[in-house]
């Protein structure tokens, strides 16, 4: 593939300047101000992902003072997460929806990106775990909740399990302890799937008094490409009221938001947003961001506040003049797709209070960047410092060995990491617990 | 007794393949200008969608076309000797060249997949097919290029 962009790039250099600005240095993008280059609009955009690879007797690379250890393997596409009361862990394993061919594009992107994508079959189901002893081999690994749609979001209030596939929020009845739900789920709200359901996972969280459910709906194509009437209610994140299943939209603008938590000390709703492509190496950053009642983040007319995106026509002024930028950029194309705040004890002080983040890792960009977990510092309920790598190695050269997505802290303060390319649960904890 | 007009090479049973086959990618690349002017009037992306689909499906088709026309210029003296064969086969190199390129512009996401540059490269292809069409014209109505009148008696 590289070779095929090489001399792509070459038969077009011919007519044309470049194939794009070199990157910058990622760290420029981190923090509330991150640095803004001009928009580069490619004729050859870069698509450069690694294949899909094996962990081996490899595992993640972590710093001193932590250690990493495999919780579960050959899961099927395991890609979020969720620790119920009891110490159970949910795993979601799960994929996308088939992907419509509406241009040729999409034909050539569905190719490209097929080899940076698991072979394992997605199960489109719920896998529980239970280490009740907290040693890091699970006693019990059985399947807890099957037949699902693209599953992503998960979480419980009281005795009632909300779901959300791609296309609904679905509620379970659960009993602590249960490791198996055969009940039919009631639908409580549907939400935006098909037949184009371009960001397909559904994230989901419940307020801290539990009346409302939060759902993280992402846009249905990049940039409008596929027509404005496709991202009616999307690029969004919904407030579901849980006795009525009536929605409104809480926060829009949201290109693809994830990783839904409310905040520990300012119980505040934070996410994490996927941005823009296609605009250069070094833009849109993604970002984490406190979700503020009624605010608009800019999807799709402008980013970052209200830099203007010539692509989206026609352009809505009066939106961009009301767009606000968000908290906290993680530097471009890393692909947040999870993210939880740290109050546990294990891990050494230097990780609590704050939020790591699960970083899948870019595609589009000659250099790679995400395919990590960090560790983003808060002090008073704000991003305080520099994020930090907490977990690497994923990338092997041109072969991603794993890629992390969904996180969670599991009942003994460990970190919980969901590996999609690697099948694979892994546990973070502090070297000497 | 040799033949008074220049003959196609790559043609089946009389016809010439490139000569049917051309108004294919002809076709093509005229409505590509049709739907890319549809997009910029209305910001309707399936107008947008349709060129880049035209644009694919003329340049495929276009590799067979050129491969049959290179065919019969190398294949006939007489037919390298015609003026209006070098302004078509040119011409035809030069739009889709820029074809190409206005097929990774189509490529680009949303309203800059057609305006203004896919747009442009769209107006100029058409011009230029309008030449080298006239002149391929040329080539089989005045100098009779793949004409087998001989055949008749």
């Amino acid at each position: 593939m590289i070779a095929l962009r090489s001399i792509l790039c070459a038969g077009m250099a011919i007519t044309v300047t470049a194939c794009g600005p070199a990157p910058i240095d990622h760290k420029r993008q981190i923090g509330a101000h991150p640095y803004l280059p001009d928009i580069h609009q490619y004729l050859i955009p870069p698509m450069h992902v690694p294949t899909a690879g094996k962990w081996g007797s490899a595992k993640p690379t972590v710093p001193a003072g932590l250690q990493i250890k495999a919780l579960a393997t050959d899961l099927k596409n395991p890609r979020s997460l969720y620790v119920l009361p009891n110490g159970d862990i949910l795993v979601v394993e799960t994929d996308g929806p088939p992907a419509p061919i509406n241009r040729p594009k999409e034909f050539v992107m569905n190719l490209i990106e097929k080899q940076a994508h698991s072979n394992t079959k997605a199960g489109n189901r719920i896998v529980l775990l239970r280490d009740a002893d907290g040693d890091g081999v699970p006693e019990l690994r059985t399947v807890f909740l099957e037949g699902l749609h693209s599953p992503f979001g998960v979480v419980l209030v009281g005795n009632d399990l909300y779901v959300a596939n791609t296309d609904a929020i679905v509620r379970f009845p659960y009993q602590t302890g249960q490791t198996k739900i055969t009940a039919p789920g009631t639908t409580l709200c549907d939400l935006p799937g098909g037949p184009i359901d371009h960001h397909w996972t559904k994230s989901l969280t419940a307020s801290p008094d539990g009346a409302k459910l939060y759902a993280g709906v992402g846009s249905n194509s990049n940039i409008t490409e596929n027509g404005i009437g496709a991202e009616m209610d999307r690029a969004a994140i919904w407030e579901i009221d849980r006795a009525t299943g009536a929605h409104r939209l809480f926060a829009t603008g949201l290109r693809n938001p994830n990783g839904l938590q409310f905040e520990p000390q300012t119980h505040a709703l934070w996410a994490v947003v996927n941005e823009r492509d296609e605009l250069g190496p070094d833009l849109v950053p993604d970002y984490m961001t406190s979700v503020k009642d009624g605010a608009f983040y800019g999807w799709p007319y402008s980013y970052y506040g209200q830099h203007v995106d010539p692509r989206v026509m026609p352009q809505r002024p009066d939106l961009v003049a009301k767009a606000i930028p968000p908290d906290y950029a993680l530097s471009s194309h890393v692909a947040p797709l999870g993210m939880v705040f740290y109050t546990g004890t294990n891990l050494p002080t230097a990780y609590r209070g704050g939020a790591f983040v699960g970083e899948h890792g870019s595609w589009d960009r000659t250099e790679y960047n995400g395919y990590r977990v960090v560790y983003v510092p808060f002090i008073n309920g704000q991003p305080g410092g520099m994020a930090q790598d907490v977990v690497t190695g994923f990338l092997d050269g041109d072969t991603a060995r794993g890629r992390p997505v969904g996180l969670a802290v599991d009942s003994k303060g460990g970190l919980l990491i969901a590996d999609d390319i690697g099948n694979t649960v892994w546990r973070v904890t502090g070297a000497s617990n | 007794m040799p033949r008074q007009t220049p003959q196609s090479t790559a043609a089946i049973g009389g016809h010439p393949l490139h000569a049917m086959l051309v108004p294919i990618p002809i076709t093509c690349f005229v409505g590509t200008f049709l739907t890319d002017l549809a997009y910029w009037q209305t910001a309707n992306m399936q107008w947008a969608n349709i060129s880049a689909w035209l644009l694919t499906v003329g340049l495929l088709v276009s590799v067979v076309v050129v491969i049959f026309g290179l065919i019969d210029f190398f294949g006939d003296r007489r037919i390298r000797e015609l003026n209006a064969a070098w302004i078509h086969g040119l011409g035809n190199a030069f739009a889709l060249i820029l074809s190409i390129l206005n097929a990774f512009i189509h490529s680009r996401d949303a309203y800059t997949s057609v305006v203004p540059t896919g747009l442009i490269l769209s107006g100029i292809v058409v011009l230029i097919l309008a030449v080298t069409s006239w002149n391929g014209g040329s080539m089989v109505f005045r100098h009779g290029v793949g004409m087998r009148p001989e055949d008749r008696t």
